[in-house]
């Protein structure tokens, strides 16, 4: 990875970090009031973050290459049934911890020193995961590997 | 505590604020922001034997800088157990409720490929099926089980 991808990286991450701690993914109050429809910000921060995101990615999309990672290669796969067993699980988590990975780094940080606990039970769970995986087949790493992405040509249409 | 920032940013600012690191992570350095998968190259590829991506594990050291920019200057940090959920649950339901919602976490991102960060917003941002349903589902499933711990809690929680 050239040193412009690392330095991007790097920035990101802070400001990534910076960000989800200060709209309060890191507050179990806020998580578990939006989980509950009781307030509509986290919803503005999610969706606002979204249609960004979206529209930002149309653009890279059509530039079709990225300034140091080469060709683009956006996240592209079916949904199959991983997808929704997985994330069964996962909301399961969400909902009885108000919080998710993101948002667990954040509550330590802002001195939720309980969601340690909840940090362990991750690092913990992502391993078993790997465990029942490899039991049942040599399959993949779906978190880490590229896998099959889709290539965007430069110029599209 | 510092109490340089407020305790929490307006949802206009840390949305599209959010985006754009989805943005910029994609059309610099041509990466997915996920933050399951940091977790997973820096903490538990060691583990596995495997070599995490290098920009996993610096990500996670920029997200953790950031987090803790914002814990550490924010107005709104202090040091408590688990908000609302350490006053409603008992001592001793409390550190399985945790370490269980940690571990349902954990093992969910891995199977399903990703978190709200990755499936959530940067998946969901470049319209990847998986994402789409992985999102509706673990998102669906977190309103369930807080609605449902509410009830159980007879509206503690």
């Amino acid at each position: 990875m050239s040193r412009g991808a690392r330095a991007s990286t790097a920035a990101v991450g802070v400001a990534f970090g910076f960000l989800i701690t200060g709209c309060g993914f890191g507050n179990y109050a806020t998580i578990h009031q939006a989980l509950l429809f009781r307030s509509w910000y986290l919803f503005a921060v999610f969706g606002s973050a979204l249609a960004v995101a979206t529209a930002g990615l149309m653009l890279v999309r059509r530039a079709g290459t990225t300034m140091f990672g080469g060709p683009l290669r956006l996240h592209h796969r079916p949904a199959q049934r991983h997808s929704f067993y997985g994330a069964a699980v996962f909301g399961a988590g969400f909902g009885l911890c108000g919080t998710c990975p993101g948002g667990a780094v954040a509550m330590v940080a802002t001195g939720g020193v309980g969601s340690l606990l909840v940090l362990a039970g991750l690092v913990l769970g992502l391993r078993l995961r790997g465990v029942t995986e490899g039991a049942s087949r040599a399959g993949p790493d779906r978190v880490t590997s590229p896998g099959p992405t889709r290539r965007f040509p430069a110029v599209r249409g | 505590m510092l109490k340089l920032f407020p305790a929490q940013l307006p949802w206009w600012l840390a949305g599209p604020g959010m985006g754009l690191c989805v943005v910029a992570l994609y059309g610099l350095a041509n990466r997915r922001l996920g933050v399951s998968g940091a977790l997973l190259a820096a903490v538990v590829a060691p583990a596995e034997r495997w070599h995490g991506e290098r920009w996993r594990v610096e990500f996670l050291v920029a997200l953790v800088v950031g987090a803790l920019a914002y814990g550490l200057a924010g107005s709104a940090t202090r040091l408590t157990g688990y908000p609302v959920l350490s006053a409603a649950v008992p001592g001793w339901g409390l550190v399985p409720l945790l370490a269980g919602g940690g571990l349902a976490l954990g093992y969910g991102a891995r199977w399903a490929g990703g978190c709200t960060s990755g499936h959530g917003l940067s998946g969901c941002a470049a319209g990847s099926p998986d994402s789409l349903a992985a999102t509706a589902t673990f998102f669906a499933v977190a309103v369930a089980v807080t609605f449902a711990a509410r009830a159980l809690s007879g509206g503690a929680l």
